[in-house]
């Protein structure tokens, strides 16, 4: 299992090198201070340039374009900055504003529902897949590589792609179901269709990567248990209900939380298959603040809706970190 | 009975994977108005032409040229800065390494579509607008590359970097000629992730690159859906825009289970 969540153990994994004998020192920043520089061993001194040296380009990077804009953009939400570089403080109004803006709370439902339909549909998938590979020899690589490969391609192309197999007239699906005397159904243009539709088109995109992650958690499942239940009498689904996916618990939390997350900054694939149609029925939170910012040029507006998207990611990732902690404690 | 179900099941779910995949292709070598399927099915009479005529309407070419400089420079200065501090979180003793270490981490818990605003303001306001540079350098800043570096050099001995020192080697050079080919692999299982992040990419270039001449090729087959294209030069495009991916999972194939599932890489 441990194999798994690098990401999310990692920060608090303890540092295998000792921490230096003289900390806290000041980042050796001006020849203003010779008095605390002077503790550190020329040997040390030296070792603290070369790096700082090696760490400055990505650091210089990061703080011109990481941290600005993360503060920049709780900044920005508390003025209203509009195209002109104009702006005056106007404290949490556009808060305020939010709660008050129906397009927000229908973005927001939007963005919900897709996540909800999105991240079984998923996760099943991937599950599914990851269970019959992992029971077979026949060819495993071929179709692990094939199941993979949409992932490998963009959600834009995927986008494209099924916007013609979903079409009313002539795409593969309602020329299939037509053939059965079915349909013809409007996958994208129904209310009710539309985002199941585009869920379908991100999980055959994504579920690979689940997938992969999920193979490697029943791979490391260690045999004896699994045999062990054999001999006890157990069939397939037993097994597998009350041997294999308790202890794949873990894995399939982190997949589930970061499916999550990748759905709820859906933006792409219905940009390009819907436009947030039918009368906004697949209008996301990013599209709301797509719109916002680079439509009508609302920056201070579309920066309180980042920040709302960053809350809801941060919460997903605090409910992982601490049922990752505590399944691995 | 049992025995066959599993192939059989197998089987089902690959073909229901690439469905797609041989539609656009079928598509894209349809003859002309053979967009319905049986047309479209006819090998026979495949023809360059949706091509050709996708390439003349839209300048794929050069929407082409933007995606490789976007995804090849972005791969080639990632791995570089990454390496480099990469290098320093694991093996350099600095005041603030950890803190900082710690400060790119978190960065992660930032959905990049939260910052996009002062993100374009920013670039826009130094004149980065339509610019490769503007781009591609934001995009640098890569928490997840610093975080793989680091923890694949942090397991590799330190004698190794000592012995080349005590042959009075400089800084640069143990970097260049012992850290760098000792860690090939993982340059290599990157390298082809960003190639792949920076290719497919939308958001961003959707939001910088404003003239049609700064489109990626993802970018563009977007914009190409709402005009007057046929749905055959629009596989065609799609066709086109693929096929890098392709080739570049051919290179990642020999990593995939390993690499993906112990670092958690996903964009």
């Amino acid at each position: 299992m441990s194999k798994v969540e690098p990401r999310a153990a990692a920060p608090g994994e303890p540092e295998r090198t000792p921490r230096p004998v003289v900390e806290p020192v000041p980042l050796p920043a001006g020849p203003g201070r010779p008095g605390r520089r002077a503790r550190l061993s020329p040997a040390r001194r030296r070792e603290a340039w070369i790096g700082l040296a090696f760490v400055a380009p990505m650091l210089a990077l990061f703080a011109v374009f990481r941290f600005g804009p993360t503060i920049g953009a709780a900044l920005l939400s508390l003025t209203d900055y509009r195209l002109n570089g104009e702006w005056t403080f106007i404290g949490v109004a556009n808060y305020t504003r939010l709660l008050g803006d129906d397009l927000f709370w229908e973005s927001l439902g939007v963005t919900a529902v897709y996540t909800a339909v999105y991240v079984p549909m998923t996760v099943l998938l991937a599950l599914g897949t990851a269970v019959l590979l992992h029971r077979t020899v026949w060819l495993r690589g071929f179709f692990r590589g094939l199941f993979f490969l949409p992932y490998v391609t963009s959600i834009v192309l995927a986008a494209v792609i099924w916007k013609w197999i979903y079409e009313v007239e002539d795409g593969l699906l309602n020329a299939s179901l037509g053939a059965l005397g079915l349909g013809p159904v409007d996958f994208l243009g129904d209310e009710r269709l539309v985002l199941p539709s585009i869920a379908a088109t991100a999980a055959w995109k994504g579920f690979g990567y689940s997938m992969l992650i999920l193979l490697a958690g029943l791979q490391s499942v260690p045999r004896e248990v699994t045999e062990a239940a054999v001999i006890d009498g157990a069939s397939a689904w037993q097994r597998f209900r009350w041997v294999t996916l308790p202890l794949l618990r873990p894995v399939l939390f982190f997949v589930l939380v970061i499916e999550a997350i990748q759905a709820f900054q859906v933006f792409d694939a219905m940009y390009v298959m819907t436009a947030g149609g039918p009368v906004r029925a697949s209008y996301s939170l990013v599209y709301f603040l797509y719109d916002s910012g680079f439509k009508f040029f609302d920056f201070g507006y579309a920066s309180a809706i980042g920040l709302v998207l960053f809350l809801v990611v941060l919460v997903f990732s605090l409910i992982q970190r601490r049922l990752i902690g505590r399944e691995t404690d | 009975m049992a025995r066959l179900r599993l192939p059989v099941l197998l089987v089902l779910v690959a073909v229901v994977t690439v469905t797609p995949f041989v539609v656009m292709v079928l598509v894209a070598f349809a003859p002309y108005g053979g967009r319905t399927l049986p047309g479209a099915l006819d090998v026979t009479r495949a023809t360059f032409r949706n091509f050709s005529e996708i390439l003349e309407t839209a300048d794929i070419a050069r929407w082409a040229v933007n995606s490789l400089v976007y995804s090849l420079v972005s791969v080639l200065l990632i791995l570089l800065f990454a390496s480099m501090a990469g290098y320093a979180f694991a093996k350099k003793r600095f005041p603030g390494r950890e803190v900082l270490f710690w400060a790119f981490l978190a960065t992660l818990m930032v959905p990049f579509q939260a910052t996009l605003v002062p993100y374009y303001i920013l670039v826009s306001e130094l004149g980065g607008v339509d610019t490769y540079w503007g781009l591609i350098v934001p995009t640098l800043a890569n928490s997840q590359a610093v975080f793989l570096m680091r923890q694949f050099i942090v397991q590799l001995p330190d004698e190794l970097f000592e012995a080349a020192k005590i042959d009075g080697a400089s800084e640069w050079r143990v970097y260049t000629t012992v850290v760098l080919p000792l860690i090939r692999p993982i340059l290599a299982t990157l390298g082809v992730f960003v190639f792949l992040w920076h290719w497919n990419d939308f958001l961003w270039p959707l939001v910088i690159g404003q003239s049609e001449a700064m489109r990626t090729l993802t970018v563009g087959l977007a914009t190409l859906e709402g005009e007057n294209v046929t749905i055959n030069q629009m596989m065609a495009g799609a066709t086109i825009t693929v096929v890098p991916c392709l080739l570049v999972f051919g290179l990642l194939q020999r990593y995939l289970t390993d690499s993906i599932a112990t670092s958690g890489l996903k964009s």
